[in-house]
């Protein structure tokens, strides 16, 4: 009898001790009045190991943060980036947001329309001030149905990376600066076993900067149609230059998806293919992996619209389960400063604030091509549906690149998709 | 405490369960206790069952509550939208190729996988030196984790990878630069591959812990009224490994319906979403999308399959068996 109760209360303690473990959470409640308060910043400045960002985050601009407003503690929470996106949905289910987020800025309009960000443009007096300094394109980003619900926090573009082999087995003497000098050193490319140019994809990232460089646009400015736009006469004729190159196989089917197709940050410095499109991170890979090669960095070749690439980066929002609103927009103030903005330079962050491109290049030298594209680069679409727009150019333009539709029947047949897309906002 | 004192303990009905060998015979039969001889085995149960409960059950009945929202995280903005979510599957192009190729895939690993297996695990099943060696060999891709495996098929299977390689550099059939993974059928292949080379060891397990409950006496029998090889195979070794032969049949079907990682990792769904399966789209349109309304009644729609089929599977075997193979 002695022993069946030593076993009931045994399993009635593990029970209750596996319950205790699996529903702990950790206590996030604040301290007493007079505490400092402490605001929680996600982002993926870890990069997946590469923690140089992280570190000047940790080591120096919280830090100096924290002693400019000793009654302001920030705790920075690095998530991976592939699962940033996740933890960010499933926190926001749950009502457990911290109060700042780095986030992609593809992802500001989703959450924006989900009421879970706080429009920065009605909570900060002087957002006009700090929007003004930076970027228009990337400030763009920001803009939700006529709020912005974030501020430009780090950016990137795209821009033509080759290497000097390429060149010279283009014979060219400097990386192709139009689409007529592309078509022609396509010319000369054949039959060397060098592909003149790979991507991985056809979403807005990959064929934006072609579209707008030939003079075409995604949608109007006001982005309520796509028809008339993505299948103008300009797009279709900047499409239609690409698929003839994929045809005569100078660009890499990797464009059209193929997993097993020898990546880009591979196949540049092995001399597979001739030109890429890129950011500037790619510097630090290749420095790893290939510490012999020397890329070669270009504006996005310009055709009739100019030289224009995409925006890319991260911005910050605040959230609006925040309980220390005024606290982290204060961060949210300290992350425009000079100080903040060209600390994280170095490491491979372009800065928002105009003023500040020439610091910048002074600090980093082969930033240069990058800042002056930056000038004219736009935004993809600022909808919740940006993936989803991604997916319809993939599914559109894979079979007018395999030559089964015709370029302006996919071009069309996309842009009546993304109207849907539009029409929904 | 020993495993016959545990039996003491919980009494007579458990010591049924433990091993001839090591528990007492012809012990008396104790009186269970009135007052906690009943709630032990709740409470040994209920971490278990608590468990389930919040992360099986309560998740899928939310689920299936999702599927008739247009879902929104702030639960508020939530709309009720009935089956809205269901009629666009079965409008959505997208669906049908998604579940077409869950089918393909299904069929073309849960036949190779039972075949295969059984094959080597009759091989197996003979008595040699090296036969612990290869049961390690075979099943060591079970235990591999898939997004290693997928990761190197991927490899493997890329342009420049080693089949290219041995078909064309080695074995000179092709010109060794098929893009396996551009087209949705070569890229097909591939995923199947990859779900047969990883299963083929856990369906010989099964069917080697079967095959040694095929009497050794019916067997001599047939071969003593002149069965030949196949003809004991097929009249006593498959009667005798039935149930086993419908439990891997009808787990491999569910698993090969709940395919994922391979399809996400080696392909992504692509080119151009041709590959894509059940889970990969209704992943998207969860995770990537956030329109968790629509993501759940696709889940909803491959519960309702995988249990069609498996209610089907069962009623087809023990019809060809007799109730008692169940």
């Amino acid at each position: 009898m002695k022993r069946s109760r030593t076993i009931a209360i045994t399993a009635l303690a593990a029970s209750v001790a596996m319950l205790a473990t699996g529903c702990a959470t950790a206590d996030s409640g604040g301290g007493s009045a007079g505490d400092p308060v402490t605001i929680t910043f996600w982002g993926a400045y870890g990069n997946g190991g590469n923690s140089a960002q992280q570190d000047v985050l940790n080591d120096t601009l919280i830090p100096a943060f924290e002693a400019a407003h000793p009654d302001i503690k920030v705790t920075y929470v690095d998530v991976p980036y592939d699962d940033l996106l996740k933890k960010l949905t499933t926190s926001a289910a749950g009502d457990e947001l911290p109060d700042l987020v780095r986030a992609d800025l593809g992802w500001v309009p989703k959450f924006a329309d989900l009421g879970v960000l706080v429009p920065l443009s009605q909570a900060m007096p002087d957002f006009q001030e700090l929007a003004d300094a930076t970027f228009p394109g990337v400030l763009s980003t920001n803009l939700w149905k006529g709020e912005y619900y974030g501020l430009p926090l780090d950016t990137n573009t795209r821009v033509l990376i080759t290497s000097q082999a390429a060149l010279d087995a283009a014979g060219l003497d400097a990386p192709p600066a139009t689409f007529d000098d592309l078509e022609k050193a396509a010319s000369a490319l054949n039959g060397t076993g060098i592909s003149l140019f790979a991507d991985g994809g056809l979403g807005a990232w990959n064929i934006s900067p072609w579209i707008w460089s030939g003079g075409g646009a995604i949608t109007d400015d006001e982005m309520t149609t796509a028809t008339g736009y993505l299948d103008g006469t300009k797009s279709v004729a900047t499409v239609q230059m690409l698929v003839d190159l994929y045809k005569t196989g100078q660009i890499s089917n990797g464009i059209t998806g193929n997993a097993g197709a020898i990546s880009t940050a591979e196949g540049l410095p092995n001399n597979t293919y001739a030109t890429i499109f890129d950011g500037p991170w790619m510097t630090g890979i290749w420095a790893d992996q290939f510490p012999d090669f020397a890329p070669i960095y270009a504006p996005i070749p310009a055709g009739d619209g100019g030289s224009v690439s995409v925006v890319g980066g991260e911005d910050i929002v605040l959230t609006a389960t925040s309980k220390h609103q005024e606290a982290a927009m204060e961060f949210i103030r300290y992350t425009q400063s000079d100080d903040f903005q060209l600390a994280l330079v170095p490491t491979g962050q372009l800065t928002v604030i105009k003023a500040l491109g020439d610091k910048q290049v002074e600090l980093v030298p082969f930033l240069k091509v990058f800042t002056d594209q930056l000038a004219t680069a736009k935004a993809r679409l600022a909808i919740p549906q940006g993936s989803q727009v991604d997916t319809i150019l993939n599914e559109e333009l894979v079979p007018a690149f395999e030559g089964t539709v015709s370029v302006k029947d996919a071009l069309s047949k996309a842009a009546t998709r993304i109207d849907e897309l539009l029409a929904e906002q | 405490m020993t495993l016959t004192t545990l039996g003491e303990s919980l009494g007579a009905d458990v010591a049924g369960h433990v091993s001839a060998a090591s528990v007492p015979p012809a012990r008396p039969r104790r009186r269970r206790s009135s007052t906690g001889g009943g709630l032990v085995p709740y409470l040994f149960l209920a971490p278990g069952a608590t468990l389930f409960a919040l992360t099986v059950l309560y998740p899928t009945v939310q689920a299936f509550q999702m599927s008739f929202f247009d879902w929104k995280l702030v639960a508020s903005a939530s709309k009720f939208i009935g089956f809205d979510n269901y009629l666009r599957a079965l409008q959505d192009d997208h669906f049908w190729l998604a579940l077409s190729n869950s089918g393909i895939y299904m069929v073309f690993t849960v036949v190779p996988q039972i075949v295969i297996g059984l094959a080597i695990a009759l091989l197996l099943k003979r008595k040699s030196p090296t036969q612990p060696l290869f049961r390690v060999l075979f099943y060591l891709p079970v235990v591999t984790s898939w997004v290693v495996v997928s990761l190197l098929f991927r490899f493997l299977f890329s342009d420049a990878g080693l089949i290219n390689f041995t078909l064309g550099d080695f074995l000179h059939l092709t010109d060794g630069s098929t893009p396996w993974l551009a087209d949705r059928w070569t890229a097909l292949l591939a995923i199947c591959a990859l779900g047969v080379w990883k299963g083929i060891g856990w369906s010989m397990m099964i069917f080697l812990a079967a095959l040694q409950g095929v009497p050794a006496a019916l067997l001599e029998a047939a071969a003593m009224d002149g069965a030949n090889r196949w003809q004991r195979f097929r009249a006593v070794t498959v009667p005798a490994i039935w149930p086993a032969l419908l439990f891997v049949t009808v787990m491999l079907v569910i698993g090969g319906f709940n395919v994922f990682v391979s399809v996400y990792l080696m392909t992504g769904g692509g080119p151009a979403g041709r590959t894509e399966v059940l889970l990969t789209y209704m992943y998207k349109q969860a995770f990537e999308n956030l329109d968790f309304g629509y993501g759940s009644a696709i889940a909803v729609l491959l519960t309702v399959i995988v249990f069609i089929l498996s209610v089907v599977q069962l009623r087809v075997f023990r019809d060809r068996n007799g109730e008692g193979a169940l």
